[in-house]
């Protein structure tokens, strides 16, 4: 008789997570993944995870993992230098590992040129953190560390949205109030392919009730395909369309039509600004000053009783304006225009007749879309939530990677949020909604974030550009404090600077610079990332990791960047190991739930091999490194995740002298969270979670909205009017020239206060000449995009994948339109040659009806070439013949996965079964 | 030229089966002519010799036929349960005919007797209409369940029979009768008029555009090498013109390998599947239905829904 | 009488593949062999374009052409309308793969493991040596309807006794259930909403209805 069980558990594989999921093990084999119907009523997919959690079986037992630790035994690093690893004990790993760290940390936290000497790199979106158990606690342990050294954050992730979202209404990501949604208009945006199961279950939902959603993309994804309409919009240009749409909003529509006291009262459109372009403020106050109607005068924005004029311009004396490093200017008599006018007056050029041209979409097509848009808003409509009245305003605009990320993102972000502020549907019901908060605290609730700050706004925690805080020596090597004043320098900051120039400087600095000498790190950890494949030029970039002294990496297979590493450590992976993690509340990428609390991640087998729990290693390391006490001391402080060990009214701190079991340390915070989250009527130790595997306590809807939040502390929305960044821009550029620097200057143009088209395609064409290349032998642009299946990449050694992502259209190959191939003399299964002009990538054409002309796109990032398995695929690659480039690069440090390339056949292709 | 991966994308257009290959097709090819060679040696008249020639050949046949697919099958040790489903399955009936073929042209061929000889005749008659059966029983192949597939199963059989006995009654003497040769020529016409039925049928009702392609493309060959040419050599048979045999031989061995042309083609060019079929593109949210789809298909304004 | 079907919607599908692999994983089928897959069709042409998730499997049919010609009797068909394969009666010789217009079976002549030839721990858990050389396809997971008869459970509403694709799908896009029973779940949607079954026109009595509309 088999023995069989069903273990619940978690799966984090990707940031759309994390979703439930059980095991079933026969036994003592893991042998299927369920999902946890136990879950049903508080998951948003009803306890059901996502492809990928299945292939977790078959990760577990792959017999390409590392089953013990690993050192390197040739000296020589590089793609050509077999590392030669040999099997070691785990005494011997740690002691080594250990014995280097202690050698580091004498000399000192921080090098020679001002930043960490320990630094450590981990994939994608926070994900591996949901897997390394108590590590988090020994880098909290141990200090200063450079995170600086990306996987392609910054070009990858959705990086304009991360930074200006979190700025103007704390959304670290976007996302449609999908269940009361009536229109989405989705610019890239693929919720069908990476929002994971809560964003796939309430879309489908949606669609069944009847919702429209109006896909505007260069090819037809899954959600494309899933959406009402496709509108095959030329790559680049979706500012211009964007902007388009406002015209039609603002000038061929009536101001009572759109959401008048919401733009009144919750935002800066009444804001005077006055003819230097800043705000027009009251001289003693400094407060920026705005026109009441009832008084007819210019007074403080928040004066009470003040009736604020949303459109004229009206005179105004006495008042000053604030510029870069605390520039004061006497206005004297002036006309002071509201923000809200000067919106509409630069919006008058950007008419639909304007945007065709350079989108390639009729006119009519955008007039029609916005018209809808504004119909669906059903502006004046209200909504009851647990009780309270709120406005109701279905419609939304959600954004996708390469349109909120590079040149053109910021104009595309704030547009999106516009085209929201519009309507009154920013924070509302039925409208676009933040999910969370990084760059802010605290993590878990982002109506905590908000404190009042200057100017009736929200406070920021920008990055100090004035002269006596800026911080001219980088504190990491990417530079985010110092050129990204907008990225703030939290715990995730650094990771969300412009990660490529870390890669970049170590190569080659900017002509002209003053900076110091960057250094590499004296010791690299790295954990489920791999930017030898994943970031940009990559075929250089794996040159620079060879260059690194000490590399370790916990590692579950050989793969491309660990293939330079100097140790390997095996952890116990998904299935094995023991972890408590947070869940509900709301969170990216569509996890918006009516509850909140943790999930416990449980061995279901065995350890493979000599694996070992990342908890267990982490305490051992920070034994062996001397940081036991911190160590301890950082896990109690809620650094493991979850929550503090001690609380208002319960204390399971750990003793931070002695060294802790792993389930015994888990067995304090699963007592700790329940405690907390349950005001202490409640306490689950581990073998409750065992056996129930997650805790939740109710949460009401109302804290998926924002506005309610804003309007109880009187705050307003940043927008559209953006002064400060107009201010902290001129204030950096001031810094940047008076240290010489001027190789970011183009940089420096993205800080307007209403942005403007500029020719952002163009922007490639300008690299393409300044590289010396031809544009014309570049006529087409690669875009890249995800799939389910693979959405993190984690997962490529895993043949399940492989065999079922082959069914998606376009995976194994280079998705090209048929009438482009026809002319190339392509076919469909053809293998071709797609060339920038750094390199060339190679794989089979799939010809498609579903993608613009002049594009062509590769799904997933598979140019591996030693992960086992992964590197027999023969795939294409957009990261081998994408540039790392300055001129590239947007002011957040960001660049966008497009490159403009030419194609030709190189062999035929049969397909089987079909006649030529 | 390389093959390119399958994807599960391809099942939406109609593809060549790859289930049956050259060992399935060798049964149709040689078991059908095999059949059809009994029952003309059962009804031409031939002499002794010539009889017990004609049954031992359409006996190898018929028995290479059923070799070929015995080393087809996945589990061959397990062939006999074969017998199990008479009631429904024309394989099953095809693998009892067998049974009664070999005992009766076992029997025949010792004793040419002429009441075993006729049910010899009569057992090939069946083995060859099960076997078209069986192709046609396929719903998933639209070129093997069109209606018209089993008269042109059995009419190129017959064709193939006559053609193999006149080689046989060629090589034999006395010289092949003007009967045969007239049944023969009425064979040729025959399977003329099925093939071309068949090709009109399957035209209007709808196919695999493929199929289509692949049926098409072979008519001109098929009707001169097997219909046209056979004919004439048999009218020069017929005009005792010089070397009567020799016209005899070349007619029957073109009327034969036509037959084995055209059914190597049906099963392993032809027998592309049915594809799938999208009746509505269905409605997403907002949006509206769209056109429907049978990809890979051709289909007539007036196709009756299904064959 | 009981008549197990099942109904998926084409609006929700958005062509995951949850289900095929769910499927893989429940019913450990060697690599490249999917008794359910989803589909990903495009139709129309440049900028006026469709592209349409859609899931196959063996449909059960009412009239299966599969059950017809099986010369073994290995196929046959249960009086709730599951269409079953009898591997140890089984001859694959694969008639019963070309009658069916959905290309629902396979067989696979060679057992192969998803890293060569060994099987992962996993995968010999799974694995039955019955089924190589035989037919093989969706089974509806009858093992789980067997068990519903055991337990009193209804397939469709209990987890336990509903197939593994239905239960995996995160749109929501698939439901199973007894169709003579008016008050069943997939009675219910059908009645609501526009819906056919492929290839009707053959005669083939599909158990599977595609939903395309509300009604």
């Amino acid at each position: 008789m088999k023995t069989v069980k069903h273990v619940p558990t978690y799966c984090y594989n990707c940031v759309a997570g994390p979703d439930f999921m059980t095991v079933k093990v026969v036994d003592g084999v893991a042998t299927e993944v369920e999902p946890n119907f136990a879950a049903a009523e508080v998951h948003p997919a009803h306890g059901k995870p996502c492809v990928k959690a299945y292939g977790l079986i078959q990760k577990t037992y792959n017999p390409h993992r590392i089953l013990s630790p690993m050192k390197r035994t040739n000296p020589k690093k590089g793609r050509d230098e077999d590392p030669g690893f040999v099997a070691i004990s785990w005494d011997e790993a740690l002691d080594t590992l250990a014995a280097k760290l202690k050698t580091t940390r004498a000399k000192g936290v921080i090098d020679e040129s001002g930043v960490p000497r320990l630094a450590a790199s981990f994939g994608h979106g926070g994900t591996p953190a949901m897997y390394m158990g108590t590590f988090p606690a020994f880098l909290s342990a141990w200090g200063p560390i450079d995170y600086s050294f990306g996987s392609g954050q910054g070009v990858k992730c959705v990086h304009s949205e991360h930074l200006y979202g979190e700025f103007w209404h704390r959304a670290f990501t976007v996302a449609a109030d999908t269940p009361s949604a009536r229109y989405v208009i989705s610019l890239g945006a693929n919720v069908e392919s990476s929002g994971g199961p809560c964003a796939v279950t309430r879309h489908a939902d949606a669609r069944v009730r009847g919702y429209k959603r109006v896909q505007v993309e260069p090819h037809l994804s899954v959600t494309g395909a899933c959406s009402a309409e496709w509108v095959p919009i030329r790559p680049k240009t979706d500012p211009a369309f964007m902007f388009a749409l406002m015209h039609v909003l603002l000038i061929e529509h009536q101001l009572d039509e759109l959401d008048v006291p919401f733009l009144r009262d919750r935002t800066s459109s009444p804001y005077l600004v006055g003819p230097d372009g800043l705000y027009l403020r009251d001289a003693a106050a400094r407060k920026p000053l705005v026109w009441d109607t009832a008084q007819g005068k210019a007074v403080p924005f928040d004066s009470v009783g003040v009736v604020p004029a949303l459109v004229g311009m009206f005179p105004v004396s006495g008042a000053i304006s604030v510029d870069a490093d605390d520039v004061v200017q006497e206005m004297g008599s002036v006309e002071g225009v509201t923000a809200f006018t000067r919106l509409v007056e630069h919006i008058g050029k950007y008419s639909p007749e304007w945007a065709a041209g350079i989108c390639d979409v009729p006119a009519a097509t955008i007039r029609r879309i916005a018209n809808e848009y504004l119909a669906s808003a059903c502006i004046g409509e209200t909504t009851v939530i647990d009780g309270v009245t709120l406005p109701f305003r279905p419609v939304a605009v959600s954004l996708g990677k390469s349109v909120n990320n590079g040149w053109g993102a910021y104009e595309c972000c704030w547009a999106r949020t516009m085209l929201a502020v519009l309507v009154g549907a920013l924070e509302n019901p039925g409208g676009t909604l933040g999910t969370t908060v990084r760059l802010n605290r605290p993590h878990d609730n982002r109506h905590k974030s908000i404190m009042p700050g200057e100017d009736g706004f929200m406070a920021q925690k920008f990055n100090a550009t004035d002269k006596a805080h800026w911080a001219v020596k980088p504190t990491g090597r990417n530079m985010h404090k110092t050129l990204v004043p907008i990225v703030g320098n939290t715990a995730w900051s650094q990771a969300l600077g412009p990660t490529q120039l870390a890669w970049m400087f170590q190569r080659e600095q900017p002509a002209g610079s003053d900076m110091p000498q960057p250094t590499l790190p004296d010791v690299w950890i790295i954990y489920r990332t791999n930017p030898a494949i994943s970031f940009w030029e990559t075929q250089t970039l794996v040159k620079t990791i060879a260059t690194f002294p000490f590399t370790v990496a916990f590692a579950y297979t050989i793969d491309e960047t660990n293939y330079m590493a100097d140790m390997l450590l095996p952890e116990a992976t998904d299935l094995e190991s023991v972890q408590m993690i947070r869940v509900g509340g709301t969170k990216y990428m569509e996890q918006f739930w009516d509850c909140k609390g943790v999930a416990l991640r449980q061995p279901a087998v065995a350890a493979q091999g000599d694996t070992r729990d990342f908890t267990w290693i982490t305490t051992e390391l920070a034994k062996r490194t001397g940081l036991l006490a911190e160590y301890n001391d950082a896990i109690n402080r809620g650094a493991a995740g979850v929550s503090p060990l001690k609380g208002a009214n319960y204390d399971f701190s750990l003793d931070p002298k002695v060294e802790h079991e792993p389930e015994e340390i888990w067995d304090a915070v699963c007592r700790a969270a329940t405690t907390s989250l349950s005001e202490g009527k409640e306490t689950h130790d581990l073998e409750w979670f065992k056996e129930h595997g997650f805790y939740t306590v109710p949460m009401s809807r109302l804290e998926w909205y924002l506005t309610p939040t804003m309007e109880k502390l009187g705050l307003r929305y940043e927008l559209p009017y953006q002064e400060r960044l107009l201010r902290v821009g001129r204030e950096l550029g001031n810094r940047l020239h008076e240290n010489k620097m001027a190789w970011w200057d183009q940089q420096l143009s993205e800080y307007s206060a209403l942005p403007e088209w500029h020719d952002v395609p163009g922007r490639w064409d300008a690299a393409l000449v300044n590289a010396g290349a031809r544009v014309e032998d570049f006529p087409l642009w690669l875009l890249a995009s995800k799939s389910m299946q693979y959405h993190a990449g984690g997962n490529v050694g895993i043949e399940l994948m492989r065999e079922i992502s082959l069914n998606v259209r376009g995976h194994g190959g280079v998705i090209i339109n048929a009438k482009t191939a026809a002319r190339y003399g392509i076919a469909d299964g053809d293998r071709i040659e797609v060339r920038s002009h750094i390199g060339a990538t190679y794989g089979a054409a799939v010809l498609a009806q579903g993608i613009r002309p002049d594009t062509l796109v590769i799904l997933g990032q598979f140019d591996h070439w030693a992960q086992p398995f992964a590197k027999d695929l023969d795939l294409p690659s957009l990261n081998t013949i994408a540039p790392m480039s300055l001129e590239l690069t947007d002011a957040t440090g960001s660049g966008a996965d497009i490159v403009k390339v030419q194609v030709r056949k190189i062999a035929p292709t049969r397909i089987e079964g079909v006649p030529a | 030229m390389k093959n390119r991966a399958k994807r599960i994308s391809d099942l939406a257009l109609p593809r060549q089966q790859r289930n049956w290959d050259g060992r399935a097709a060798a049964n149709f090819i040689a078991g059908g002519a095999g059949g059809a060679l009994l029952l003309m040696a059962a009804v031409a008249g031939l002499g002794t010799e010539a009889t017990r020639t004609a049954i031992l050949l359409g006996l190898v046949l018929i028995g290479c036929g059923l070799t070929c697919v015995w080393f087809e099958i996945g589990r061959p040790w397990r062939a006999l349960n074969v017998y199990r489903h008479f009631a429904t399955s024309w394989m099953t009936r095809e693998a009892v005919v067998a049974v009664a073929v070999f005992a009766a042209g076992g029997l025949a061929f010792l004793t040419v007797w002429p009441p075993l000889v006729f049910l010899t005749g009569l057992a090939g008659l069946a083995f060859l209409y099960s076997q078209a059966r069986i192709l046609a029983a396929n719903k998933g192949i639209p070129a093997w369940r069109h209606p018209r597939s089993v008269p042109l199963m059995v009419a190129t059989g017959l064709a193939e029979g006559a053609g193999f006995l006149a080689c046989v009654a060629s090589l034999s003497s006395p010289l092949a009768g003007v009967w045969v040769l007239a049944g023969l020529m009425a064979l040729i016409a025959g399977r003329a008029f099925f093939w071309k039925s068949y090709l009109a049928g399957l035209t209007a009702d709808g196919a695999p555009i493929a199929v289509l392609k692949v049926l098409s493309g072979m008519d001109s060959k098929l009707m001169l090498f097997g219909h046209v040419l056979p004919a004439l050599a048999v009218m020069a048979a017929l005009a005792e013109m010089p070397g009567r045999n020799g016209w005899v031989l070349s007619a029957g061995f073109m009327v034969v390998a036509s037959g084995w042309f055209l059914k190597h083609a049906l099963v392993l060019r032809a027998g592309f599947t049915q594809g799938l079929a999208l009746l509505h593109v269905p409605v997403r949210g907002g949006g509206t239905a769209g056109p429907a789809a049978k990809p890979g298909w051709k289909i007539m304004p007036d196709a009756k829904a299904g064959y | 009488m009981t008549r197990y079907v099942m109904s998926i919607d084409l609006r929700r599908c958005v062509g995951c593949q949850t289900c095929t692999a769910a499927c893989k994983g429940a019913n450990a089928t060697p690599p490249g062999v999917q008794w359910r897959r989803v589909l990903d069709i495009e139709t129309g042409e440049f900028p006026d374009v469709r592209r349409t998730f859609l899931p196959g499997a063996c449909m059960h049919c009412g009239n299966p052409p599969c059950e017809e010609v099986c010369p073994t009797g290995a196929t046959t068909q249960r009086a709730d309308g599951l269409v079953n394969i009898n591997y140890h009666l089984c001859i694959g010789c694969a008639n019963c793969v070309m009658a069916c217009p959905y290309d629902a079976r396979t067989i696979v002549h060679k057992s192969h493991f998803s890293y060569g030839n060994q099987p992962l721990p996993s995968e010999a858990m799974g694995f039955d040596p019955e089924r190589v050389a035989v037919s093989m396809k969706c089974t509806f997971c009858k093992d789980r309807i067997d068990e519903a008869r055991i337990t009193g459970r209804t397939p469709g509403i209990h987890p336990e006794v509903t197939p593994a694709c239905v239960n995996s799908c995160i749109s929501g896009a698939m439901e199973f259930g007894d169709i003579d029973d008016p008050g069943s779940n997939v009675s219910r949607l059908l009645g609501e909403t526009q819906h056919y079954r492929m290839h009707e026109e053959l005669g083939t009595e599909p158990g599977v209805y595609y939903i395309w509309d509300k009604s």
